[in-house]
């Protein structure tokens, strides 16, 4: 589903990503871990399409489309959703104008239907629940106010809603407590199914046992030096990553 | 015929259908315009709009002519309308509103102002719709101009809310000028929405004023969508203890538009306070001028007044000019003020776009977004999602984005 080969990408003039290689098929979950600084979060930007990332080598294929020639909106049509580090705040259009205004115009690009405000009401509803939170957010502004915990939460919705191929989730687990990892795990499980894949970017291994990665993947110096099962995430807590780059 | 000249023959005109009772007063007012004339760029307050080409306008009185009101009315609301300065309903005696930041303009309009909007509330009463005051603009020929006077008097506890709602049909070029005395004495509440959409053919003079006695409330909610050239002044007076008022403002200019906002708020009484939210949106070549000015009197100490002014380029070409200016000559007071320029917020427009959003819509909620904190404060949900719907379509977006969920 997801072919990275060489994949080699800067911001300003400084590059991040030195010849990345990775395969994804669908159905599968990879984690993909490494220290701060390796490249991780410029991996998730650069399959979304930020504009602040310059490509300068290397191909990413996603479902047989060359995804690096798509605008971002266009990615997102195609499958490709990003869970982002920080969650941007919008203040005065509310989260369900705003899941709305995506989810139809990702309808739109695919020529399918667009639903109106009572059949969207019923497809929002129930996913709130799936994410025990409060309905009342629907009418609140986007992330407005929302303490890190419910940002990331609010992720998790919006990936429930657009039913994406690809989920890219950057450090989803940051910043939540015990219980909001479970209700973002649960929602990340409910999404797993023999046509979606997805990339789970970490820092911890404390998602993963929450949910099963079919591979791991440890990102260092842009480039993935190391690849494994899900055994491989639990000696890197132990071990961290210091050895990895004496190694 | 030169300029004077049509003035003057407009005047002669239309003093001689007015009653003998008004004629001294609007003869003084006009002789006060044939003195001053036009303010033009000399003074301070008139350093970004030139109101000088009015002088050499070949003008004439706009006719009486009907307008269909509904596309701009709103629910739940007792509504008086009026179409070039007339009503269909009787009004009351005009009185020539007193003290104007401009002489001679203020003489033209007292000269030739028709009575508008008269509200008059005793102490304590509270009606229970907002008042929709309608200002239409037609012009069936070029040059066209007429003049409207609205006065709003809230007795001692009386609250009303009121909407002012200015707006232009048709083609031809027009000068229009209005004004508005607000009193509100002792525990007076008033909301004022004044929302004005006239034509890309409009020049346009308004003038507000008003005096807040003790622990009157004024909320002002000013929008500015429309006009060739649209200049507001507002003087706004805190007089006794305990007065406040809190000032809403968005100004969207487009096309070529010029927007002028002169606000000065004056505290001349102690513990009186005042705040002034701004948020500026240029479009286009246009231009637009916020000049925020708070004038602390002796005396007034434990003054309190707060200014924040954000803009937002949205054209290159487009131009914002806003500033804080106070004066203040009393002690222990507290004045803070902002202001800032930017460009919509990239990573706020990346994870729209990561959600499928195309980029011209992002930019269209991103916009809505920052004009929010004064759209939010429009307390009628109709006008509240005309004026998002407005700014929406400038900035390309399908009107069905609402902003209501």
């Amino acid at each position: 589903m997801l072919d990275i080969q060489n994949l080699h990408a800067r911001i300003g003039d400084k590059t991040i990503l030195k010849g990345l290689n990775l395969q994804l098929r669908a159905g599968e979950v990879h984690a993909i871990m490494g220290p701060n600084g390796a490249g991780k979060s410029t991996l998730s930007k650069v399959l979304a399409g930020a504009e602040d990332y310059t490509v300068t080598d290397g191909s990413v294929q996603f479902a047989g489309q060359d995804l690096l020639a798509l605008e971002p909106e266009a990615r997102a049509a195609a499958g490709v959703f990003l869970g982002f580090q920080y969650p941007v705040e919008i203040p005065g259009v509310s989260n369900m104008v705003f899941l709305r205004a995506a989810f139809n115009a990702q309808r739109k690009q695919r020529g399918e239907k667009e639903l109106d405000a009572a059949e969207f009401l019923a497809w929002v509803r129930h996913r709130v629940k799936q994410m025990k939170m409060d309905p009342a957010m629907l009418s609140r502004g986007v992330n407005e106010g929302f303490s890190g915990g419910e940002k990331k939460r609010n992720e998790i919705l919006q990936m429930l809603v657009l039913e994406p191929k690809l989920m890219v989730l950057d450090e989803t687990d940051s910043g939540l407590d015990i219980d909001a990892l479970k209700i973002v795990a649960d929602g990340i499980n409910a999404m797993r199914s023999p046509e979606r894949a997805t990339l789970l970017v970490t820092h911890y291994q404390r998602l993963l046992d929450y949910v099963q990665p079919d591979r791991v993947h440890v990102l260092a110096d842009g480039r993935i030096v190391r690849s494994g099962g899900p055994e491989l995430a639990r000696e890197l807590e132990e071990k961290g990553y210091a050895w990895l780059r004496a190694a | 015929m030169n300029a004077a000249a049509s003035y003057e023959q407009a005047f002669a005109r239309f003093l001689a259908q007015r009653p003998a009772a008004e004629q001294a007063l609007r003869s003084e007012a006009f002789a006060r315009f044939r003195e001053q004339g036009f303010p033009d760029r000399s003074t301070e307050a008139w350093h970004y709009t030139d109101l000088t080409a009015l002088a050499g306008l070949d003008v004439q009185l706009s006719t009486g002519a009907s307008a269909d009101a509904t596309p701009w009315a709103l629910e739940g609301c007792s509504t008086q309308v009026w179409v070039n300065g007339e009503s269909a309903q009787p009004t009351s005696s005009y009185q020539v509103p007193a003290g104007y930041v401009h002489g001679g303009l203020g003489g033209l309009h007292g000269a030739f102002a028709r009575q508008g909007l008269d509200l008059h509330l005793a102490a304590g009463e509270s009606p229970p719709q907002p008042l929709l005051a309608l200002c239409l603009s037609t012009a069936d020929s070029a040059r066209e101009m007429h003049h409207l006077a609205h006065r709003i008097r809230l007795d001692r506890g009386s609250r009303a809310i009121v909407i002012l709602r200015e707006a232009g049909l048709g083609e031809g070029t027009r000068w229009i000028t209005r004004s508005l005395e607000i009193d509100l004495a002792d525990g007076a509440e008033l909301t004022l929405l004044r929302v004005q959409e006239e034509t890309a053919a409009t020049t346009q003079w308004f003038q507000g004023t008003a005096r807040l006695q003790r622990d009157a409330r004024l909320h002002l909610v000013t929008v500015d969508l429309g006009g060739a050239l649209a200049r507001n002044d507002w003087r706004i007076r805190l007089a006794a203890p305990g007065a406040q008022a809190q000032i809403h403002g968005l100004f969207a200019p487009t096309g070529r538009s010029h927007v002028d906002n002169q606000i000065e708020i004056e505290h001349a009484a102690p513990h009186t306070t005042s705040r002034e939210v701004f948020r500026g949106l240029g479009f286009e070549r246009s231009r637009a001028v916020l000049n925020g000015r708070v004038v602390v009197r002796p005396g007034a100490a434990k003054t309190d007044s707060e200014q924040r002014i954000a803009s937002l380029m949205l054209s290159k070409q487009a131009e914002i000019n806003a500033k804080p200016e106070l004066e203040i000559y009393a002690d222990d007071v507290k004045c803070a003020h902002g202001a800032t320029f930017g460009q919509l917020d990239r990573n706020a427009i990346f994870y729209l776009r990561a959600r499928g959003v195309p980029e011209a819509t992002a930019r269209g909620l991103l916009t809505c977004s920052f004009a929010n904190e004064v759209l939010g404060q429009i307390a009628h949900e109709g006008l509240r999602t005309q004026v998002a719907r407005v700014l929406l379509q400038r900035l390309g977006v399908g009107a069905d984005l609402g902003l209501s969920a």
